[in-house]
């Protein structure tokens, strides 16, 4: 497998600077290790605190139960699940999983049209501001959904993606990148579904240029 | 970041270039667009139906189920 690697930057929180990291087309062995190895127990760790602190299960992060070894096993080689994954100071930062074969449009002006459903997308616990204050590296998230609409611009989608979002996520795919939220989806757990038309994907991205 | 791409030549009989050129049109993509999709989704069905999943279109109405025969 030929993995394509380009050059971001995130933003270092410790020491106040952007720093230069690495945006891969794949989710490598490299990846599934950093997960099993740091991520893992890192999150662990924070579920004990919360769970110390008396927080309700509620409110602990969602994604505990994803098993990111099994998700790639069970779609390796499937050209419609491209992964991306992100590597900063070597170490992976941000891993998401996009389906560009099944899923269509819902929002009324491109109703039907192809789109890529981000299916999975992950930051390393120490980079969640729900798990850590302040978190590692900012920037992951916009990093990965701008890696989704070039995606989707690449196989002529023109920008357009989707995605439920788990609670904690609500406000940056609203606010953040500007999708349209068509509110919670009854058939997938009643998560917020969230699409990005071309016109949305293109203001999304000039404000990351901007910024 | 694009991968590198290789081009090859499809050789389509009329009623087959006419059907991709519809897809094409009415999905406003290119036919080369059209033929990595289909691929795509052929890989994948594929892939369930030799793990023994069965694939159904659904009625979204009545929401009857109609098995889709994997030849």
């Amino acid at each position: 497998m030929t993995v394509t690697v380009s050059p971001v930057f995130l933003f270092n929180t410790q020491t106040g600077q952007p720093e230069a990291a690495e945006l891969l087309d794949a989710i490598t062995d490299k990846q599934l290790a950093d997960w099993e190895g740091e991520w893992i127990p890192e999150l662990f760790k924070a579920i004990q605190k919360l769970h110390r602190a008396g927080v309700d299960r509620v409110h602990w992060p969602q994604s505990r139960h994803w098993n990111w070894r099994a998700k790639t096993d069970a779609l390796q080689g499937m050209l419609a699940y491209p992964g991306f994954s992100i590597v900063a100071d070597g170490m992976t930062q941000g891993m998401m999983l996009i389906d560009t074969a099944t899923k269509r449009c819902r929002l009324d002006v491109q109703k039907g049209k192809d789109l890529a459903y981000v299916e999975y997308v992950e930051n390393a616990p120490w980079n969640r501001p729900e798990l850590a204050q302040p978190p590692l590296y900012r920037g992951i998230g916009s990093v990965l959904i701008r890696a989704a609409i070039a995606l989707s611009e690449s196989e002529e989608m023109k920008g357009r993606i989707g995605l439920h979002s788990l609670p904690q996520a609500n406000n940056f795919y609203a606010n953040t990148c500007g999708m349209s939220d068509l509110g919670p989806d009854a058939s997938y757990h009643d998560l917020r579904y969230f699409e990005m038309t071309p016109e949305q994907a293109e203001t999304f991205i000039e404000k990351g240029q901007r910024s | 970041m694009m991968p590198s791409k290789k081009t090859m030549t499809l050789n389509l009989t009329d009623a087959e270039m006419q059907a991709l050129e519809a897809l094409s049109e009415r999905k406003d993509v290119s036919k080369t667009a059209v033929l990595r999709q289909a691929l795509r989704l052929y890989q994948l069905v594929e892939a369930r139906a030799e793990r023994g999943d069965k694939l159904f279109f659904e009625d979204e109405k009545t929401k009857d189920k109609a098995e889709v025969m994997m030849l």
